[in-house]
């Protein structure tokens, strides 16, 4: 849960997604489920010229499976309080698989 | 019966009949088409020939001919049974309920039949012919589906007496007719009563059908149920045309007698129909006449029909709740609307048109709840409460516990976000402490959660409080449920695991046993101090050990109950002294992890430095210093400052002036992080420290270290500032006592001694990369400690750099000079000079 937890703060922050296939999408994030599938808004497409047929696309769903990686907004982020929750995570995990 | 009037028409005199309405014929011809006629020959018996066609004596009562002309027209041309049925199919229902309804009450006979049979007509005759063909459709499947009868009402059973009520009774057709005739009167009156008292007009019934039929109390609560929604609307209205002039005066003169007669429960049970519709001349006496019925035991069937009713769902008949509302709007409206209708002619045109609109828009509305309303009832509560705890279920195990947000179960599933949430939503009172306003944070959040649960069910109130209530149930069911992660499906191969957001499906299952984690890794065998202490991966360990009991009590200190209103008596005392003392138990925990009492020297570096020399370790400390007592942070202090040139910020760290600054930058990461994390904490405490310790300090330094090395490293220079200010300030604030200020200026002088040769070379690179205002800082530091022989020592030392700065600074813009002439003014101003006097 800490990556969902981790995407729940970035709501209505500005990141870049960039799929699986090699479209990258900033656009602001709306909404995240566990599944870590994403709605973003206000989107737009890093290389417009490339995609054209995005270049119209408003908003945006996309599947948590085909997301690459995230451009995080690094003010964003609390650094340490995620270290912590990754301790956390981690001591939990521990917990169970005992 | 039926049958051979069938097939009498069937076979000649209406050929139309017979292409229309020949099923069977058809699923010969389908099932065998190689040649029909033939087929048709040969199966024909000839029975046909022998009957008598001409005849049609007996088709009145198939095809409920009694009813006239009107009844041949729909049966001649179109003998689509079941699509007649489903016409009718309302109408049908009520009749069959009324039907049943009545037998054992033959009391509704008593208005004049014709006058039933006028009302009747307008919906009576389609249903008969239709009847035979639409149980057949209607009761099988209700009786394949229905597991138990009794949750639905009656229908099953109200379905199979009439089937053979209606044919049987057929040949002697006219009396039994005239009594359902009669009894529409009843419905009427009923559906009138309903409008004025809605609990009244119809208790009788099912009371006196009681005895004969089991289960009396779905049976009063059909009725209802089945009037207030099935209906259709243009069904009650022509209805009510045809009862306008006889429903309400007719009745009226017949049996007002009777209900006199029962004068006193007609009272009691009156009183709400006067209320209700006060204005209503003709309805209020039209009550009257079924009244007489509820009369004789009108007490008891209050009583009866109250536990009916309140029961009786409310998606049904809202009854209990909303009397005039809904479906039962039908009928509260149509005899006013009688009544205005019969006043229509007294009205202005505009009134007339107003009215006439509010007509149309109830009219519409009464349409649409209908419409809305044809599938209520379909399942019961119960299974409403079954498919609600589904869902709740799987909402549950997919989001977790909506109850478990804001305790411990909910920060541990989901700690970053609500900590940060917290952190945002309201201020930082200390970073350091970022867990402590957390309740405020929860309560935000469970009020947005039911903010938005609320919003989405507009429903009352205990309609909420039902659904909460049911989500409660379900989370302690999925609690209590043993959480099975796999099933194994008898006979077999594999196992079939389960997962969900929180706990994913485990493509891997490995179970480490504890001789597998020695033999895992033999690689790592070979550590290159094992038995130092100072390992690095043991290192690292020690400082996850040591976050970790920290986030346990910072866990502690958020839980700990707030302190008790000044002076007041404490509630929480005994949780209070619980978390204390767990508190304390974790501090010499706490305490341990750090290794700070390791021996000194024992290993080659100190497991506390060790700790220090990573950014973790470094950003623990500010962490580590909100849970220390003085006595142990002073430790650390004087453990820091004798392991001062072996810090990672200090060793390798040295500058030399006028040459570049070569640090690599990893160690100038590692020195602003020292910076950022270690020295305010140090900082802070040397602030609360008596001057003894402060002087005890900084004669560590002097007598144990070699003051060059640490003096030509930042983190040294602004430990040595840091110690030499809280002198001072503590000298200027009055704390320190001629004895210890006597010590300290002792201690001074020696530190100055050994620091006087470094003195020019401190300044890190050269003049003009600017990166020397830490040392003037300390240069000033000394110079207001030191006597005026030291303070001219100390200008010789450094008069260089000054000259040096003050001539680049000319030919700099003038804020830059203006900046550099400021940080030399620190050192300048301090020993009562100013670089204007050099200028000059």
């Amino acid at each position: 849960m800490l990556f969902f937890s981790f995407f729940k703060t970035l709501i209505d922050h500005e990141v870049t997604v960039e799929l699986k296939n090699d479209i990258q999408i900033r656009g602001t994030l709306k909404s995240v489920d566990q599944y870590l599938n994403i709605k973003l808004d206000d989107i737009q497409v890093v290389e417009e010229i490339k995609y054209p047929h995005l270049s119209s696309v408003k908003n945006v769903f996309i599947r948590g499976s085909v997301v690459r990686y995230v451009h995080l907004p690094a003010a964003a982020v609390d650094v340490p309080l995620l270290e912590d929750a990754t301790r956390r995570e981690a001591a939990q995990q521990a917990g169970k698989g005992k | 019966m039926s049958f051979q009037a069938n097939s009498s028409r069937h076979d000649m005199a209406a050929p139309g009949f017979g292409q229309s309405y020949d099923p069977f014929a058809d699923l010969s011809r389908s099932a065998d088409d190689i040649d029909e006629a033939l087929d048709f020959e040969d199966t024909y018996d000839g029975l046909g020939d022998t009957l008598d066609e001409t005849d049609d004596a007996f088709n009145d009562d198939t095809f409920g001919g009694d009813t006239g002309g009107v009844s041949h027209a729909p049966v001649g041309k179109d003998f689509d049974f079941f699509g007649q049925t489903a016409k009718v199919a309302n109408a049908i229902e009520e009749e069959h309920q009324r039907f049943s309804r009545q037998q054992p009450a033959p009391k509704s006979t008593q208005p004049s039949s014709s006058q039933t049979y006028n009302s009747g007509y307008a919906y009576q005759p389609a249903p008969k012919p239709a009847r035979t063909g639409y149980e057949k459709y209607k009761s099988e499947p209700v009786s394949d589906l229905q597991v138990d009868a009794s949750i639905w009402g009656v229908q099953p059973k109200k379905a199979t007496p009439v089937a053979p009520a209606q044919p049987q009774p057929a040949a002697p057709a006219a009396p039994p007719a005239g009594r359902k005739m009669m009894s529409l009167e009843e419905v009427e009156a009923a559906m009138r009563a309903q409008a004025k008292a809605p609990a009244q007009p119809q208790q009788p019934q099912p009371q006196l059908q009681a005895p004969s039929q089991p289960g009396p109390e779905p049976q009063a609560a059909f009725p209802h149920a089945h009037y207030s929604h099935q209906e259709p609307i243009n069904y009650q209205q022509q209805q009510f045309d045809n009862r306008q002039p006889r429903g309400f005066y007719a009745p009226d003169n017949q049996q007002l007698p009777q209900g006199a007669a029962h004068g006193h429960p007609i009272a009691i049970l009156q009183r709400p129909s006067t209320k209700s519709i006060p204005s209503n001349g003709p309805s209020v006496p039209s009550s009257l006449p079924q009244q007489h019925q509820p009369a004789p035991m009108g007490f008891p069937t209050q009583i009866l029909q109250n536990p009916n009713r309140m029961p009786g769902e409310p998606n049904r008949m809202n009854l209990p709740t909303h009397p005039t509302h809904r479906s039962q709007n039908s009928f509260t409206r149509q005899p006013q609307a009688g009544a205005n209708q019969a006043h229509l002619s007294h009205l202005s045109e505009q009134e007339k048109a107003s009215f006439l609109e509010a007509e149309a828009r109830r009219a519409k509305r009464n349409h649409k709840i209908h419409v809305l309303s044809k599938d209520n009832g379909l399942m019961t509560p119960q299974d409403k409460s079954f498919i609600t705890r589904i869902q709740l279920q799987q909402l549950v195990s997919a989001t977790g516990d909506p109850s478990e947000h804001g305790t411990d179960a909910a920060l541990a599933e989901d700690f970053y976000y609500q900590v940060l949430s917290s952190l945002r939503a309201g201020q930082r009172p200390n970073p350091n402490q970022p867990l402590n306003n957390f309740a405020q944070t929860y309560l935000f959040q469970t009020g947005t959660r039911h903010g938005g649960m609320r919003r989405q069910g507009r429903g009352p109130e205990n309609h909420m409080q039902r659904m909460e209530q049911q989500v409660q149930r379900a989370v302690e069911a999925a609690k209590n449920k043993p959480k099975n992660k796999q099933l194994v499906i008898e006979g077999s191969l594999g196992k079939i695991s389960f997962s969900n957001a929180k706990t994913p499906k485990p493509l891997l299952n490995i179970k480490r046993t504890e001789s597998s984690t020695e033999t895992t890794r033999p690689g790592s065998g070979h550590r290159s101090h094992p038995t130092t202490g100072t390992d690095k991966k043991e290192t690292l360990q020690n400082i996850e050990k040591v976050y970790l009991t920290l986030m346990k009590m910072e866990d502690l200190d958020r839980n700990m109950p707030p302190p008790p209103p000044n002076g007041g008596p404490d509630p929480d005392f005994e949780r209070r002294a619980e978390l204390q003392q767990q508190l304390q138990q974790l501090n010499e925990q706490l305490w341990n992890e750090l290794k700070v009492h390791e021996p000194i020297g024992a290993t080659s570096v100190h497991p506390f430095i060790a700790f220090l020399s990573y950014p973790k370790g470094k950003k623990a400390i500010g962490r580590v210093f909100n849970h220390l007592t003085l006595e142990q942070q002073t430790t650390i202090l004087t453990i820091i400052v004798i392991h001062l040139d072996q810090l990672d910020v200090v060793r390798g760290a040295q500058v030399q002036t006028g040459e570049p600054i070569n640090l690599n930058a990893a160690t100038r990461e590692s020195i602003e992080l020292f910076i950022v994390a270690v020295m305010p904490s140090l900082l802070h405490l040397l602030s609360k420290s008596e001057l003894h310790i402060v002087t005890g300090v900084l004669g560590l330094i002097t007598q144990n270290l070699n003051v060059d090395l640490v003096a030509r490293t930042r983190i040294g220079v602004s430990m040595l500032t840091m110690i030499l200010s809280r002198a001072e300030l503590a000298k200027q604030a009055g704390q320190a006592t001629e004895q210890s200020w006597q010590q300290w200026v002792a201690t001074f002088n020696q530190f100055f001694n050994a620091l006087e040769p470094t003195l020019p070379n401190i300044f890190p690179g050269t003049v003009a990369s600017g990166e020397d205002i830490y040392v003037w800082q300390f240069l000033a530091a000394i110079g207001i400690g030191a006597s005026p022989e030291e303070q001219q020592r100390l200008v010789l030392a450094v008069k260089d750099r000054v000259m040096d700065t003050v001539s680049l600074s000319k030919t700099l813009p003038p804020d830059m000079a203006k900046t550099r002439l400021d940080n030399v003014n620190l050192f300048m101003r301090s020993i009562g000079l100013d670089v204007e006097l050099l200028n000059n």
